[in-house]
């Protein structure tokens, strides 16, 4: 056990900072050391708290409460440049924030009319080619697509067939963004759906159902042709769909791996590596998983039609942080190895990923 | 001991209890099976509680001797849970016995702790947090750095438009969709309505644009390929975004490298490339060429990393692969040696080498299993080597001190290159003997060049390559012509090098120069540059004698540089080479080599197609501007061609008529007798024209129907005549020139369809079976290659080309049977070489010794001054024009220049000119136009004055005349308006006056 548990990675817990609000979502700010800490503060507001490392510890730089407590950010669709944050919060609302000048957002829409869970972006930081866009999933049923350019009106909107039940969704991902034209929306529901939308062809590409509620969508790159896609469960599971080979009828190939016992809520892959990747749990643990590819990806069925093979994954670390859910998970852009990750313990922990390169 | 198991093993039984109660409680499946509530709770001693196992099976001997994992499984969680008491040993030895079984039971999962400082080593830890605060540090004073508030809106400019914009939805669709689409932007759709959505209209309005854009890089692919772009827009982006962007790249690239995904692979790191070129990312991509077999591209690329960083094991290591597949055994062992160099306990390299020794010993007995045992290799290099592109990246921050400890196995590295050179030199020696030694050498030199075939025997021209001994031949045999001048015999070419001093050059630069060859084919690069420069310094000193010469010590210095890396530097000496002797193929070889490596494709293309225009038959040149075709392709998009700066107009006298025999003209003429072509076509009625064109290429058709391959040759010729354009007649040709067997004349045809149209599939596929027929296997297969890029669906096509690679591998086996081929190929070489010292041929056959040319040579060289009266003919080139000029010059004989200029075409007069246009030339020619043609004949000389305004330099030397030069200028302009006639109206000479500044 020694010397082979040496050689795979370990997580270190480097900075543990409680804090005094219930955090939702934790980002690295792109090209920094800071990152942002998203949540709801005891009265029922808004906070978001702007850290920076500096030497083992956290420094808070500012603080901002706004009215409705913010459920997720991103800074997908901003260019390396500008930095913006894309917020969803509680009230349904759609912001973008310049964090020079936080007092009113540069772009500010009410996009749903309940909380909206998720949000992604794609077309900013070099990451994804085509326009910068925002991807909203809510509890209304629609998941809706933003271009920051454009005021007041989503550029695309997915909801369910009047009188069709409306699903909570609880969770949006880009991908498929390899060129101007291409671009899929990825969306998880609470009753176990899986939705995949081309943005290309404004269709909807493929479905499936996981059984359990889908808490976390990703793809392991937005701005590849879809090469895999990881989809978390309420009861701990997780699917790896290879999304290369679509089959007519039985869609794309997946592989299914239990991690925990309890809700796994997030799923972030390694920007550096797209096949490593770690799942937050709901009993305050993190893995670290690795995805190794099948000799051949595809195959021929029996009537000639191409299917993927799905590959298998294997687990490299895991570790126990918290006695409460992780909720939020995020890896630095720059820094490969550092990931911040918040649980519902109100404690954001910056923890280091060592030895990923011999992976 | 680590806390976890401890944990697990120390558990007291009340503890254990609540834990299994609650796993129950969670309810998985498997739990609710296996424990079932209803078990009495002491209901038997003999089994567990919770998966009813015997007790006896909680024991060492049971679990050692099991081999059931899954039953290890239930005994372990049975052990952890404690309910039959708790036994730290046992669990371990259960685990152990698990992990022995299978390491990625899940069983063996634990909760653990994060690591602490305990876990690591002391180094360890430190480094862990020492490289965490170097790069909190360094993300910290960037941010202090201003951002940059100007780049926004450039940015913002580039960006694709907003989706669904209302502008891309008209009114003229079907009535269902009509009102979905206009209330698109503010309605919601649901799913059902994404389903019935029209995606086929839907798709082709939003990229109707881009549609068009695309369609032609498209046809290269497959369409179910996805179009990824090969470059990377990044203007307005500031370095730190681009090396961000770069590096972002290369990792998608080794991404899918691991997922065996070679051809994306290669596309993300030329998308790298194109961002920042780095020897990481050329050198990943070279392994993934390799993977992908397109060995050119990688012995390229391995050229880029080994210029960039000589000592790069990697690149050595890859680039000897490819020589080995290649079949260059030699440099491959030169590579490898290079290798052990550097790392002398490199276990690969070692085993390589012995095998590469050993197929090298083998060759002469051409046996049948030389390709098993090449198969085999290929699979122990790549896995090795497949092994350690995982680590490129990450050795990245190591290279840096790779590259200091380089700089001691350069020095290696070149003495291994003296040492194999000094090898082949003995083979060269013995060369007259037409041994087989001599026929590998040669064959090696000719895998060396870019993989073309021996067929072509231009290519060792190409010698960017440049192994060692690539360059010990060709300036071995450029010693021979001169050698020839002096009527020797051509055996002289074996004599060592310091004996050619009796050349054109005075002894002292003909000595420089050839301690600079030498240098040069030692590898000492950088002393060869200072040989050269010092021969070059002499020479200008000495007056501006040999031209000729000059251009050579100027082309030998550019390849030193292009060796170097120093592109800028070649380009300019190149220049200089092209500026003594226009379209000699060298410079130009080399200037487009150079441009090449500097991403200006465009120049490199003209020079390419230039280098094509001399001589089609330069595989190298061909290669490339095809290569760098689909690259101007992809970065600038169908209309590429448009931007490219013209492409200079060789003089009929420069190319090379190699295939006169043929009764053939060579691709370019037909664009150089567009002009006759044109005013046929205009005096003929154009659409009796056109009709005739049908009833011939009809006749044609008929004829091919009819096998009579013949007439219906003859038929598309005529057809040609009418219409030069139309590439149908060319391919139709091209297939009877095949059936006839004239694959010459077949590849022209098929060449000239794809100057026009490069993607024709046919063109293609016949050109390919023409180099089949002309045995060049190698450029049948890459063409045959092309035919399945464009459809990979033709049969005939995968037929062909298996076969072709087959006769390739037996024709690289065969060496024995190549000696005829060899014969030829000698004597091709010797003509070429003369284009050393000038590129003027005037062979009609391929029997052209080299004592021709150098009579006329000699004839040429003669001092104008010993001569009262010059000859005077009608200057077939840009050099034979700039010998005349220069010869008159000297003299100041208006007479003879005005009758070089009576007896030039005016409309000649740019081309011949090329760049050389000065003060005294210009000057000597208004004075001679002045005071001996203007009074015979005015019209003339208005169209000299015409057409010299369009040569180049014009406008600077126009710039520097003095004010007494204007006035003889205007002079002129006046002698033309006072015996103004018919010719030219006083319009255009005022017009005239303009562009002359007066």
């Amino acid at each position: 056990m020694s010397s082979a548990g040496l050689e795979r990675p370990q997580v270190v817990a480097h900075v543990q900072q409680p804090l005094h609000y219930t955090l939702f979502d934790c980002k690295w700010v792109p090209r920094s050391a800071r990152l942002l800490c998203l949540g709801s503060a005891a009265r029922g507001t808004g906070v978001l708290q702007l850290h920076e490392l500096r030497g083992g510890r956290l420094v808070l730089l500012s603080e901002i409460e706004k009215a409705k407590p913010i459920k997720c950010g991103t800074f997908g669709a901003t260019s390396l440049q500008q930095r913006y944050l894309a917020t969803g919060d509680f009230g349904g609302n759609l912001n973008i924030w310049n964090l020079e000048a936080p007092e009113i957002p540069v772009y500010s829409v009410k996009g749903h009319k309940e909380i909206i869970n998720s949000i992604d972006g794609v077309g900013g930081l070099g990451i994804g080619e085509g326009a910068p866009e925002i991807v909203t999933g809510s509890r209304d049923g629609t998941v809706k697509v933003w271009d920051p350019r454009q005021k007041d009106t989503p550029v695309a909107n997915m909801e369910p067939v009047q009188g069709e039940s409306k699903r909570d969704c609880w969770t949006v991902a880009f991908g498929n963004a390899y060129n101007q034209e291409e671009r899929v929306v990825c969306a998880g529901y609470d009753n176990g759906d899986i939705k995949l939308f081309d943005l290309k062809t404004m269709s909807l590409r493929w479905e499936t159902n996981i059984k359990n509620g889908v808490c976390s969508v990703e793809f392991d790159r937005k701005d590849v042709n879809m090469n895999k896609l990881v989809a978390t469960s309420l009861e701990g599971k997780f699917h790896v769909f290879d999304m290369r080979t679509q089959h007519p009828t039985k869609g794309f190939a997946s592989v299914s791996e239990k991690a925990q016992k309890s809700t796994i809520w997030q799923v972030r892959h390694l920007p550096q590596n797209r096949d490593i990747f770690m799942t937050s749990g709901g009993a305050g643990s993190l893995h670290l998983w690795k995805y190794e590819y099948p000799a051949q990806r595809s195959k021929k069925d029996s009537e000639g039609a191409e299917m993927g093979v799905a590959g298998s994954v294997s687990l490299l670390q895991n570790v126990t942080l918290s006695t409460q859910p992780i909720s939020s998970l995020d890896w630095s852009p720059d820094k490969k190895g550092l990931c911040v990750c918040g649980a519902f313990d109100q404690t954001v922990r910056v923890l280091i990923v060592t030895k990923l390169n011999k992976v | 001991m680590r806390g976890g198991e401890s944990e697990a093993g120390v558990t007291g039984w009340g503890e254990g209890q609540v834990v299994s109660v609650s796993r129950r409680q969670r309810g998985s499946g498997q739990y609710l099976v296996m424990g079932d509530e209803s078990v009495p709770f002491l209901l038997d001693q003999g089994t567990t509680k919770t998966y009813q196992i015997p007790i006896a099976h909680l024991d060492y001997k049971f679990i050692e001797k099991c081999t059931d994992v899954k039953h290890l499984e239930k005994i372990l969680r049975v052990l952890r849970s404690g309910e039959e008491g708790c036994y730290p040993e046992l669990t371990l030895f259960c685990e152990k016995r698990i992990e022995h079984l299978d390491p990625r039971s899940r069983a063996l999962r634990k909760d653990k702790p994060p690591a602490t400082a305990s876990d690591f080593t002391a180094e360890e830890w430190e480094t862990i947090n020492g490289e965490l605060m170097s790069w909190v540090t360094e993300m910290n004073e960037d941010d202090k750095k201003p951002q940059f508030p100007g780049t926004l809106h450039e940015r913002q400019d580039n960006l694709p438009p907003i989706r669904c914009s209302s502008s891309c939805l008209s009114a003229n669709q079907n009535e269902k969709s009509q009102d979905k689409q206009r209330n698109k932007k503010n309605i919601p759709r649901d799913y059902s309505e994404w389903d019935k959505f029209d995606v086929e209209k839907e798709c082709s309005k939003i990229d109707e644009g881009c549609e068009e854009k695309n369609s032609k890089a498209r046809f290269f692919n497959r369409p179910s390929l996805p179009v990824i772009e090969k470059k990377i827009d990044t203007t307005g982006m500031t370095k730190k975004e681009k090396i961000f962007i770069a590096n972002r790249e290369k990792e998608k690239g080794n991404e899918a490298f691991a997922s065996g995904d070679y051809v994306e692979a290669v596309t993300y790191y030329t998308r790298s490339i194109s961002v920042i070129p780095t020897a990481a990312a050329y050198n990943n991509k070279a392994q993934a060429e390799i993977k992908l077999q397109n060995w050119d591209s990688a012995l390229q690329d391995c050229e880029k990393v080994l210029d960039m960083e000589p000592g790069n094991v990697k690149a050595l290591m890859r680039r000897a692969t490819v020589h080995n597949q290649l079949q260059n055994y030699q440099t491959a062992i030169e590579d490898l040696n290079k290798v052990l160099c550097i790392e002398p306990g490199n276990a690969i390299a070692k085993k390589n080498l012995l095998e590469i020794e050993k197929k090298l010993k083998s060759l002469k007995p051409v046996s049948e299993t030389q390709g098993k045992g090449k198969r085999i290799l290929i699979q122990d290099i790549e896995d090795s080597e497949g092994d350690d592109e995982r680590g490129e990246n990450t050795e990245e921050s190591e290279r840096s001190s790779g590259d200091k400890k380089s700089g001691v196995p350069v020095r290696g590295e070149a003495a291994a290159g003296a040492a194999a050179m000094g090898n082949t030199h003995r083979k060269f020696h013995t060369k007259g003997d037409g041994s087989k030694a001599e026929d590998r050498e040669t064959k090696k030199q000719s895998g060396l060049k870019k993989g073309t075939s021996e067929e072509n025997p231009q290519k060792h021209l190409s010698d960017h390559e440049g192994e060692v001994n690539g360059y010990l031949h060709s300036y071995q045999r450029s010693e021979t012509p001169k050698d020839e001048k002096i009527s020797r015999s051509r055996g002289a070419g074996s004599q060592p090098v310091g004996d050619t001093s009796s050349t054109s050059l005075p002894p002292i630069a003909a000595k420089l120069k050839s301690e600079g060859n030498e240098l040069f084919k030692s590898g000492q690069f950088g002393d060869a540059v200072l040989k050269y420069s010092e021969a070059i310094e002499y020479v200008i000193g000495l007056g501006e004698q040999s031209p000729d010469d000059l251009s050579i010590l100027y082309s030998n210095r550019a390849a030193c540089y292009l060796k170097e890396g120093n592109c800028s530097d070649c380009i300019q000496d190149c220049n200089r080479a092209l500026e003594l002797q226009p379209f000699s193929l060298k410079p130009l070889l080399r200037r487009a080599m150079a441009h090449e490596s500097m991403e200006r494709y465009r120049q490199a293309y003209i020079d390419y197609k230039t280098v094509l225009q001399i001589d089609s038959s330069i595989q190298a040149a061909n290669d490339s501007a095809n290569r760098i075709t689909k690259t101007l392709i992809d970065q600038d998009g169908p209309s590429w061609r448009e931007k490219l700066p013209p492409i200079p107009v060789v003089p009929v006298a420069a190319q090379l008529h190699r295939w006169d025999g043929g009764g053939f003209t060579s691709e370019n003429n037909p664009r150089s007798t567009t002009d006759i072509n044109r005013e046929e076509q205009l005096q003929m009625n154009c659409e009796k024209a056109e009709e005739k064109f049908k009833t011939l290429k009809n006749e044609g058709n008929d004829f091919i129907k009819k096998g009579r391959y013949e007439e219906a040759a003859n038929k598309y010729s005529e057809c040609m005549k009418l219409n030069t354009k139309e590439c149908t007649v060319y391919t139709n040709r091209a297939l009877c020139y095949l059936k006839l067997c004239k694959y010459e004349e077949a590849k022209q045809d098929c060449d000239h369809v794809l100057q026009i149209e490069d993607s024709n599939i046919k063109a293609f596929y016949r050109r390919a079976l023409a180099y089949k027929g002309l045995q060049n296997y190698q450029a049948s297969v890459d063409d045959f290659k092309r035919v399945l890029l464009i459809d990979p669906d033709v049969l005939e096509a995968k037929r062909e080309l298996e076969e072709v690679t087959q006769l390739l591998n037996f024709d690289n086996s065969a060496v024995a049977g190549g000696q005829q081929k060899q014969r030829k190929k000698i004597t091709i070489q010797e003509v070429t070489d003369s284009d050393e010292q000038e590129e003027r041929r005037f062979a009609t056959s391929e029997d052209v010794t080299g004592d021709v040319a150098s009579k006329e040579t000699v004839q040429m060289n003669v001092p104008p001054q010993t001569s009262e009266k010059l000859h005077i003919s009608e200057p077939a080139n840009a050099y034979d024009f700039g010998q005349i000029i220069n010869a008159v010059n000297t003299s100041k004989d208006k007479a003879a220049c005005a009758e070089l200029l009576t007896v030039t075409d005016p409309r000649k007069l740019p081309v011949l000119l090329s760049n050389k246009l000065e003060g005294e030339i210009f000057l000597l020619f208004i004075q001679s136009l002045k005071y001996y043609v203007v009074g015979k004949d005015p019209g003339l000389v208005y169209q000299h004055l015409f057409y010299l305004s369009k040569a180049e330099r014009f406008k600077v030397v126009l710039a520097l005349l003095s004010k007494n030069e204007k006035e003889q200028v205007h002079q002129l302009f006046d002698a033309l308006s006072e015996n103004q006639n018919h010719q030219y109206s006083w319009e255009d000479l005022e017009s005239l006056k303009k562009v002359y500044e007066l």
